[in-house]
This record gives structure tokens, C-alpha cells and sequence, in this order.
């Protein structure tokens, strides 16, 4: 067997891992876990929105650490590794957004509210949007990574302001509730799992990457 | 410490000469104290508490036409090499770069809070003290975001577009906390809920005067 066939068997064995995952996740969030009693059906939006949130601040703070690491070695594959992360991370808070939203409105009634941990978490997805937008009116592929590594380091910094905003500025947002063993149980599945999609996506779009840098195709006209 | 008075003083001079930003961001802030104003209707509390937020997106929105317009300048007849192959630290160009925005959004707020006072007919209540820490603290964190953020983007393509979509994000921390503490302040309320805010202000712009002194060797590259 080539090292061509070798590396496609070996994603396919990832992605069918992958499926199986996000399978048994949702057979747990849906059918395992024991409906609330305040609020019902609507709180199983909390086990994707807690995985979702957790992968968009561990992306944000992964494209700052790749960008530092860039800006110390100049090494392009850093510069990968932090665009991967970040389009995932802009991804995973954007749908935490979404996904707070729809459980905001049966909880507190309405959409949006401009609750501290909301507040936080849109400044942090719209200083994720500034980073790709400044990645794609970027030609040179090292001042590109050198521009982007110091956007992406500045807005990790509101990452501690997102997850100690409801103890600093005393918001609605729950803040860790006490759940029954199953619910955690299915909670730390559900974040476990998002995590490891999140590393396969992550790592393959890295991947991709390096092969369009390789190709002479690193334009930001071929990344989006 | 003479290279970075140098430095201040050649900003200083060259803005005194050429006056591009300054008058620009003065113009800027009173068309937008103008506007806000027009619109500020209903209770004297509402006109309140509406103060604090109107001044610091005028302040805001006038710094980002003045960093973009000082950074232009700094592009032009290739001033920005020669500030480079100046033999001083890039920690030093920043401070004093900084510095300027700041001298010029202190003016600037000299001159926006009594007009905003007087076209929205509020009272100010904030003891004096109160009001310069406020200030200062807003505006070291907008002025060590955008300075650094403006050196990068300075040499980009929409430049200017790209400078107040970054540092927009990143000032809303500040914005939130300036905006909260003068609204508290101007209410005559300095309590412990207003030095909460002076707090998140303070901390704001130690964070980003500190990355932005260590950051800015890397932005002064090209």
C-alpha cells in the first residue's frame, strides 16, 4: 500500500470515528439525558451550546499561541494552524451566539439581551471577524501572518473577560448549576466530542493549507 | 528617554505644521455632538444617562480619523523608513505615539464634554477628579489599541475601513466602561459601582499599553 492510500484509509477510519461521535452524542442529548424540570426539551440546547462555546474560546486562544509562536520562529505553518483554528473558532462562537439566542428566549423571554457573558462573547466573534477580514486583504503570506498574529494576540485578551463575566458583572447567565450525574455525563461526552471534531477539522484544514501554500495558491482569493 | 521626547516632539511639530488630524478630529467630534444632541430628547435622567455614550463613540469615531490620518502622514516621502532605521527601540516609537493620541483625545474631550454639557442641556455632577481619571483611562486603552492597530494597517489595502473594524472590537471593553463611569459620574454617583468600572477601564489600558509596547516591534517590520 502507498503512503497516498495509507493516509486516505487512515482519514476515512477518522471520519467514520468522527460520525460515530457526533452519533452517539446526540443519541445522549436526545434520548439519554433526563429532561429538565423548569425548563424542559429547550435545555438540551445547553449541552451543544456549552461544547460550541468551549470550542470557540479554545480556538481563539489557539490562533493567539499559533501567532505567538509565528512571530517568535516565521515559521508559515504556525500562520496554518492559527487560520485553521481561527475559521473553526468564528465558526463555534458564532453558533454559541445562535444557539444562547434560541435558549434565551425560552428562558429570559427574549432573543438578545446585553448580558455581561452575551456582551463578551459577540465582542470576542466580532474581533474574530476583524481577524479574517484583515487575513483576506492580505497578499504577502508573511506579513499576512505577522499582521494577523498580533490581531489574534489583542483579541485573546477578551477571552478571560467571556468567562469571568458573570462573577465580575453579576449577569443572568447561569453560572456552573448543579446537575444531576447523567446531565454531566452527557455534557462532558458532548463537550469531549465537539472537542475531538473540532481537532479533526482543525488539523485536516491545516492540512489543506499547507497544501494550497506548497501549490503557490496561498492568495487569500483561494481561502474563502 | 531624550529619543522618545524627540520623537513626541517631531509628532507634535509635524501635526502643529501640517494640521491635518487634529483639526479634522475636532471637526468630526462636534458635527457628531451635533447630530447626537439633535437627537437626545426626552427626560433630563434619559439625556443623562445617554451623555456618556454619546461622548465616547464621538471620541471613538474622531481618533480613528485622526490615527488613520497620522499614519498616512507617516507613509508619505518615506518617513516611516527613516523612523525605522532611526537607531531606537520600536517600545519607544510606540510611547511616543501614543502619547501624541493621547495629548489629542484629551483636547478633544476638552472640547467634546462641555459641548455635549451645554447642546444636550444635562448637568455635571462628576467632581473634577473624577472626570480626568475617566478620561485618561478611556483614552490610554483607545490609544494603545489604535496606535498599534494603526501602524498595522497603515500600509494595507482599505486601511482605513480595516483600522476601525479591528480596533472597533477591541475597544468595546473600554467604550462599555468609559460610557458606564461617566454616565455614574455625571449623575454625581463616584460609588463603588462606578470604581468597578474604573477598575475594568484601568485594567484595559494596562493590558494593551503593555501588549502594545511589546507588540509593536513586530508591527514596524515593513
Amino acid at each position: 500500500m502507498d503512503t497516498c492510500t495509507a493516509s486516505f484509509h487512515r482519514r476515512s477510519i477518522s471520519d467514520v470515528m468522527c460520525a460515530l461521535l457526533v452519533a452517539a452524542m446526540f443519541v445522549a442529548i436526545f434520548w439519554l439525558a433526563p429532561e429538565e424540570q423548569t425548563m424542559g426539551e429547550v435545555q438540551r440546547i445547553m449541552y451543544v451550546h456549552i461544547a460550541v462555546a468551549w470550542c470557540g474560546l479554545l480556538g481563539s486562544l489557539i490562533t493567539a499561541g499559533a501567532g505567538l509562536l509565528y512571530l517568535l520562529r516565521r515559521n508559515i505553518v504556525c500562520d496554518q494552524w492559527a487560520q485553521a483554528a481561527a475559521e473553526w473558532g468564528w465558526l463555534c462562537c458564532g453558533l454559541t451566539l445562535v444557539t444562547g439566542s434560541l435558549w434565551a428566549r425560552e428562558a429570559w423571554g427574549v432573543w438578545w439581551t446585553w448580558e455581561p457573558r452575551l456582551t463578551s462573547m459577540f465582542i470576542l466573534w466580532t474581533i474574530q471577524c476583524g481577524y479574517l477580514l484583515v487575513r483576506a486583504n492580505l497578499d504577502d503570506p508573511h506579513r499576512r501572518a505577522r499582521v494577523a498574529a498580533v490581531v489574534a494576540i489583542l483579541g485573546a485578551l477578551d477571552v478571560p473577560l467571556v468567562v469571568m463575566a458573570t462573577r465580575w458583572f453579576r449577569g443572568m447567565h447561569p453560572e456552573a448549576p448543579t446537575m444531576e450525574p447523567t446531565m454531566r455525563a452527557v455534557l462532558a461526552l458532548s463537550v469531549i466530542g465537539f472537542s475531538l471534531v473540532s481537532a479533526g477539522l482543525v488539523t485536516r484544514r491545516r492540512g489543506q493549507l499547507g497544501r494550497q501554500h506548497q501549490l503557490g495558491l496561498a492568495d487569500p482569493a483561494h481561502s474563502y | 528617554m531624550a529619543s522618545y521626547w524627540w520623537l513626541l516632539q517631531k509628532d507634535l511639530l509635524t501635526e502643529y505644521r501640517a494640521r491635518q488630524s487634529w483639526p479634522t478630529m475636532a471637526l468630526l467630534g462636534g458635527v457628531v455632538a451635533m447630530v447626537f444632541s439633535l437627537q437626545a430628547e426626552g427626560t433630563d435622567a434619559v439625556r443623562q444617562s445617554l451623555l456618556g455614550t454619546m461622548l465616547w463613540i464621538a471620541t471613538f469615531f474622531a481618533a480613528m480619523t485622526g490615527l488613520d490620518r497620522a499614519f498616512a502622514l507617516e507613509r508619505q516621502d518615506g518617513c516611516w523608513d527613516g523612523l525605522r532605521s532611526y537607531p531606537v527601540h520600536s517600545t519607544t516609537v510606540f510611547l511616543a505615539k501614543f502619547t501624541s493620541h493621547v495629548l489629542a483625545l484629551g483636547l478633544l474631550q476638552a472640547l467634546l464634554t462641555p459641548l455635549f454639557i451645554v447642546l444636550c442641556h444635562v448637568a455635571w455632577h462628576a467632581p473634577w477628579w473624577a472626570t480626568l481619571l475617566v478620561a485618561a483611562l478611556g483614552n490610554f486603552g483607545i490609544a494603545a489599541v489604535g496606535t498599534l492597530v494603526g501602524a498595522l494597517t497603515s500600509g494595507m489595502k482599505h486601511g482605513g475601513g480595516m483600522l476601525v473594524v479591528v480596533v472597533l472590537p477591541l475597544s468595546v471593553p473600554v467604550l462599555l466602561a468609559a460610557a458606564e463611569a461617566t454616565r455614574l459620574m455625571s449623575a454625581g454617583q463616584c460609588d463603588a459601582a462606578w470604581w468597578r468600572w474604573i477598575n475594568l477601564l484601568a485594567a484595559f489600558a494596562i493590558i494593551y499599553l503593555t501588549a502594545g509596547a511589546a507588540l509593536f516591534e513586530f508591527v514596524v517590520e515593513d
